[in-house]
């Protein structure tokens, strides 16, 4: 059994690294995820979200993976989260379906706050091997360098779209900035945070957000992530 | 990727995904303080998720059926029955920070 644990702080505020984590498939450098469903979603009484997710990916066996052993190079995993927006705690825990005996690679993702408006990630992994045959550690050892080497490149897989995300935040507050003759009481109520905020990353704890803008963040976004 | 592991749940897997996406940025900015009383956060999280089903609901019983169907086809039943059990998520949600 090999295990890794590894932390990282992104400078963006909790719900913006949480939102990107969610929309981290697709991604430039996640082309080996191949598809991505929702196969589960719960809404518990607290307002916890709890969601499970079925992946398909690609993998490439290593040369020295003796034929048979793997039959196809694609492999189910699932991702199980728990998203707790009031203490502000997404968990996400991977792990593959299929080809367990050969190798089973479970990862756990924590993303909490810190003190000065950042976010810390904390990433666990434990690899188990049961193939036998005396490939046990070969394998497992395999499992964990491929791991470490894929990490650096999942994470620049999410700084892509926090970018996208963090984009469509600050042009949204511009667009709230430079309508100040919108007609509705919307338009007013959403000014005047937003002139508070210019420059800030710090998320509204207090200022509720309409729904409307929730919608056209979103839009904008989507418009970004098309274009990308 | 941007696919639903059948090709023909694929165009409602898109527009749950906005639809949800969408949601999802004002629920992960909740507009109670985090001092707010139980009562309180049960209020709005009540809120939250009946504005998730009024926008999201329809959507998600289309989608979900496609692809529950498309997991039947593919024999993943069983392989996901097993993960379930072995489901370690099952702990009760952190309380928030006093």
């Amino acid at each position: 059994m090999r295990f890794f644990s590894q932390s990282f702080l992104y400078d963006e505020p909790w719900s913006i690294v949480s939102l990107a984590y969610f929309l981290r498939y697709p991604n430039p450098y996640a082309s080996h995820v191949l598809s991505c469903d929702v196969i589960s979603r719960t809404l518990t009484s607290t307002g916890t979200l709890l969601t499970t997710r079925l992946i398909l990916k690609q993998g490439a066996l290593p040369r020295w993976a003796p034929q048979g052993m793997v039959p196809r190079s694609e492999s189910w995993v699932i991702e199980e989260s728990e998203v707790d927006p009031y203490g502000k705690v997404v968990r996400c825990q991977s792990r593959n379906l299929d080809h367990v005996k050969v190798m089973s690679a479970q990862e756990s993702v924590v993303l909490k706050p810190t003190e000065d408006g950042k976010t810390l990630q904390r990433t666990d992994v434990s690899i188990v091997s049961g193939f036998g045959w005396g490939l046990t550690k070969r394998i497992e050892s395999y499992g964990l360098a491929k791991f470490k080497s894929n990490i650096q490149r999942s994470r620049e897989g999410l700084k892509t779209i926090l970018e996208l995300v963090r984009h469509s935040h600050s042009h949204r507050m511009t667009l709230g900035l430079s309508t100040p003759n919108s007609p509705n009481t919307f338009a007013n109520s959403d000014s005047t945070p937003s002139f508070n905020r210019e420059g800030e990353s710090s998320h509204r704890a207090d200022a509720p957000p309409p729904l409307r803008r929730s919608n056209s963040s979103w839009t904008s976004l989507s418009r970004w992530l098309r274009a990308a | 990727m941007a696919h639903s592991l059948s090709p023909e749940c694929t165009p409602l897997k898109k527009e749950y995904d906005s639809c949800f996406n969408a949601w999802f940025e004002g629920y992960l900015e909740p507009a109670v303080a985090a001092s707010a009383s139980s009562a309180e956060r049960a209020k709005y999280s009540k809120q939250k998720a009946e504005e998730y089903e009024r926008n999201c609901g329809k959507i998600w019983g289309q989608y979900q059926e496609c692809v529950q169907n498309a997991v039947k086809n593919r024999g993943l039943n069983d392989l996901l029955k097993q993960a379930r059990e072995e489901n370690p998520l099952r702990e009760p949600p952190s309380s928030p920070p006093s």
